[in-house]
């Protein structure tokens, strides 16, 4: 039997975090996977992050995973790929099916970070070709080049449903419309407003009646549901579409933890079926971890930091570190976790209606039933103010862990202050040269730069754009609302592209003076 | 414009915004049901069929229901073949090769008119 | 023991309704309507469910299925979901070929 002093299963986020703390404490550690390729769904991840420097934010989600897996390598962890772990047995044993063999190894001590699975929901229909779900889509568009479908209907609010949305249409689809049955958007408000400024229409309080089609889908029909949830007649739309995207949550993947003995618990907070775990991912089963969405569902950047304190935690139980050097290096990591769970997002809040923000603010409803910030509502938050010249307007009006604008400003224009999740202020005095980094900077692509009369009559607003093909300086189009409506004829004056601006393109339009804090898109 | 383009709109994305244009494989045939398509080499038989407009990669066995690409990483089940003759083979995970016979699974069989 | 698995509540007549037709397993093509049945038959538990009906038993093992056939069951117990003993978990953990499942090296 193989021994090693950590087995890690799983080389996502959390894995692989947890991996490098371990073996940067000289264990011999080996990390499984059932995948080809290593990283988890951090490769699928091709927006930038939230968060602040300390969480790689601005970083988008691919590069963090090149990044962690070239750390692995630095530190000499074992990554051993197409490997399934299928069973943990008493004294941590762990079988492994590697090719055609079940090979035995011992660990003395292991850590679960196996991820979770996608919840489904259930129509008429929903086993037919063509359904799938929204890691499906991410997979097949951002791993194999492959678009998941020529038109789709997007199931889900929350985040990931709201991300895959604008990745399809950045891969080339068209998304008909986005579906939820709750209420109210479920995701960040500034991915909403991304995908709502293209053009898609969100339909809350609605779901999935049917898919349709004989041998794949073909189209699909939504109605809206009450307040128990229940089809109202006569409120059903059609869509001609090919692909349903389903984007309804996540379940922790915690079979191997129960099956090892953990004591397990029924969280509906943490997304179902985790195991009981102290701070530092100690199960009941001593030397047995879990960190990541195992644990309960979060973002792949807690699940990094997660991963690190498990991997310290587990150096510690196998005296690698002394408790004093290990209290220290995950309070490190524990301050960096609480900054990412703050806010009205956080996992404390799931499932509340927040009606204001920390400042007192009201909350848009229109972006929470519709996807956009209404025309007459952007003035009351703090980052929307005018001044004469070119300027940021930051149109980020919910508390997220968030703060790269802040520090992308090379002139102080844009404060967020200690506290990540407050909303971005436009300093009242700073000058604005218009270099573009905020805009850039902000991962929710709610930054504009506005010149409220470039000329006579005319004002310009710099946006962030991430579609192809890119337009060129003199190319004339329109320029679309919040809703993503055609508001005015639009020409495109400028369109700047750097490296320190990752992939983000700055498209700067000429529109009608009173369009300067309406025009929030490009379209040709 | 949307519409015509849209029935002769090529599957692959040549390149992306983000992903610049992704690395591919050798450019190798398979055969789907005897008929002779190309796909890259390494690919998952499942993105070489996507890209070729397969949707129905099987029938139930009770139901005799169409099934396609579910969750596309190896854990529904449901995009399952018989490739090289061996049924249940999870084609979302299963990288091409070249010359390779893929069929539509009936229950646990190749389907019958599925040479 | 819980009280959820207590046989000799009443949990009332099977209704029938609109969908119990559609598939809830999709490899086993078991339907909500034979899951409701079953657990009115005196199968309150998802280790019975899934022995009696083969509801996540099939291909996949119950990855997708496994939370919809708790729902059901516990909608139909008068329950949430949380109340209900999740099925047991044994290797393998994944499907498997009965050729690798015996090609051992322990050594």
């Amino acid at each position: 039997m193989k021994r090693y002093d950590l087995i890690i299963v799983g080389a996502g986020p959390s894995g692989l975090s947890a991996a490098v703390e371990a073996a940067k404490r000289g264990m011999r550690v080996i990390v499984f996977d059932e995948n080809d390729k290593p990283g988890g769904q951090l490769f699928k991840q091709i927006h930038k992050f939230f968060g602040s420097k300390e969480h790689r934010a601005k970083i988008r989600g691919f590069r963090i995973g090149e990044d962690l897996l070239k750390e692995a390598a630095e530190f000499g962890v074992k990554v051993v790929l197409n490997a399934t772990v299928i069973g943990i047995y008493p004294q941590k044993e762990v079988t492994v099916r590697i090719e055609g063999v079940v090979e035995h190894y011992k660990g003395d001590a292991i850590i679960a970070a196996s991820g979770a699975s996608e919840n489904m929901v259930t129509f008429d229909g929903w086993t037919l070709p063509g359904v799938i779900g929204a890691g499906a889509a991410q997979t097949m568009m951002n791993i194999h080049g492959v678009k998941p479908g020529r038109k789709i209907l997007m199931l889900g609010s929350g985040n990931v449903g709201l991300v895959v949305s604008f990745q399809l249409m950045q891969c080339g689809c068209e998304v008909a419309a986005l579906v939820d049955a709750a209420p109210r958007v479920g995701g960040y408000g500034v991915h909403a407003a991304k995908v709502a400024r293209t053009g898609v229409p969100f339909y809350l309080s609605h779901t999935i009646v049917k898919a349709e089609g004989e041998d794949h889908v073909t189209g699909v029909t939504i109605a809206e549901v009450d307040d128990k949830f229940q089809f109202i007649p006569g409120t059903e739309k059609h869509f001609e579409v090919d692909t349903i995207c389903l984007a309804v949550g996540l379940s922790p993947m915690s079979q191997l933890l129960k099956m090892a003995g953990c004591e397990m618990e029924d969280n509906p907070r943490r997304g179902g079926q985790v195991p009981v775990c102290d701070e530092k991912g100690r199960t009941s089963v001593a030397g047995i971890f879990a960190a990541g969405d195992v644990s309960g569902i979060e973002e792949a950047s807690s699940a990094m930091i997660e991963g690190r304190i498990a991997g310290i935690a587990a150096a510690e139980y196998l005296g690698y570190m002394d408790s004093g050097e290990s209290e220290q290096a995950i309070k490190e990591q524990e301050e960096a976790l609480e900054g990412l769970r703050q806010g009205m997002f956080a996992p404390q809040n799931r499932g509340k209606h927040i009606e204001t923000t920390d400042e007192g603010i009201q909350i848009s409803e229109s972006l929470l039933k519709k996807g956009y910030i209404g025309d007459d509502e952007i003035e009351r938050y703090p980052g929307v103010r005018h001044t004469v010249g070119i300027h940021p307007v930051m149109e980020c009006t919910q508390n997220i862990p968030c703060n790269p604008c802040q520090d992308a400003c090379p002139k102080g224009c844009i404060s967020i202050g200690q506290n990540i999740t407050s909303l971005p202020i436009a300093v009242e005095g700073t000058e604005c040269v218009g270099c573009g980094m905020c805009v850039a900077s902000c991962s929710g692509q709610a930054i504009f730069l506005v010149d409220e009369q470039i000329e006579e009559g005319y004002a310009s607003v710099t946006m962030p754009y991430e579609f192809l093909p890119l337009p060129e300086t003199g190319t004339k189009g329109k320029g679309l609302g919040r809703d993503g409506s055609p508001v005015c004829d639009a020409e495109v004056i400028k369109v700047q592209t750097a490296k320190a601006f990752d992939q983000t393109h700055l498209l700067t339009i000429k529109v009608p003076e009173d369009m300067a804090m309406k025009a929030r898109f490009f379209t040709f | 414009m949307a519409a015509e383009w849209g029935m002769i709109m090529e599957m692959r994305i040549e390149e992306h915004p983000i992903l610049g244009v992704q690395e591919k494989g050798k450019e190798v045939i398979f055969f789907f049901n005897g008929q002779e398509i190309k796909g890259y080499e390494g690919e998952p038989i499942a993105a070489a069929l996507k890209a070729a407009g397969v949707m129905v990669h099987r029938y139930t066995k009770k139901e005799h229901r169409p099934r396609g690409i579910f969750c596309a990483i190896g854990r529904c089940t449901d995009c399952v073949m018989v490739v090289d003759g061996i049924p249940n083979v999870r084609t979302c995970v299963t990288p091409l090769k070249k010359g390779m016979r893929v069929q539509t699974q009936d229950g646990v069989e190749a389907m019958k008119q599925a040479e | 023991m819980c009280s959820i698995n207590d046989r000799s509540r009443d949990i009332g007549e099977y209704i029938p309704a609109p969908d119990d037709d559609m598939v809830i397993c999709r490899c086993e093509e078991v339907t909500k309507g034979e899951i409701r049945r079953a657990v009115h038959a005196g199968l309150f538990t998802i280790t019975e469910i899934r022995r009696y009906l083969r509801a996540g038993m099939g291909l996949c093992q119950g990855q997708t299925c496994a939370r919809l056939v708790k729902g059901i069951v516990a909608a139909e117990l008068g329950s949430v979901p949380a109340e209900l003993e999740p099925a047991s978990s044994r290797a393998p953990m994944r499907p498997i070929e009965m050729e690798v499942f015996g090609n051992e090296r322990i050594g």
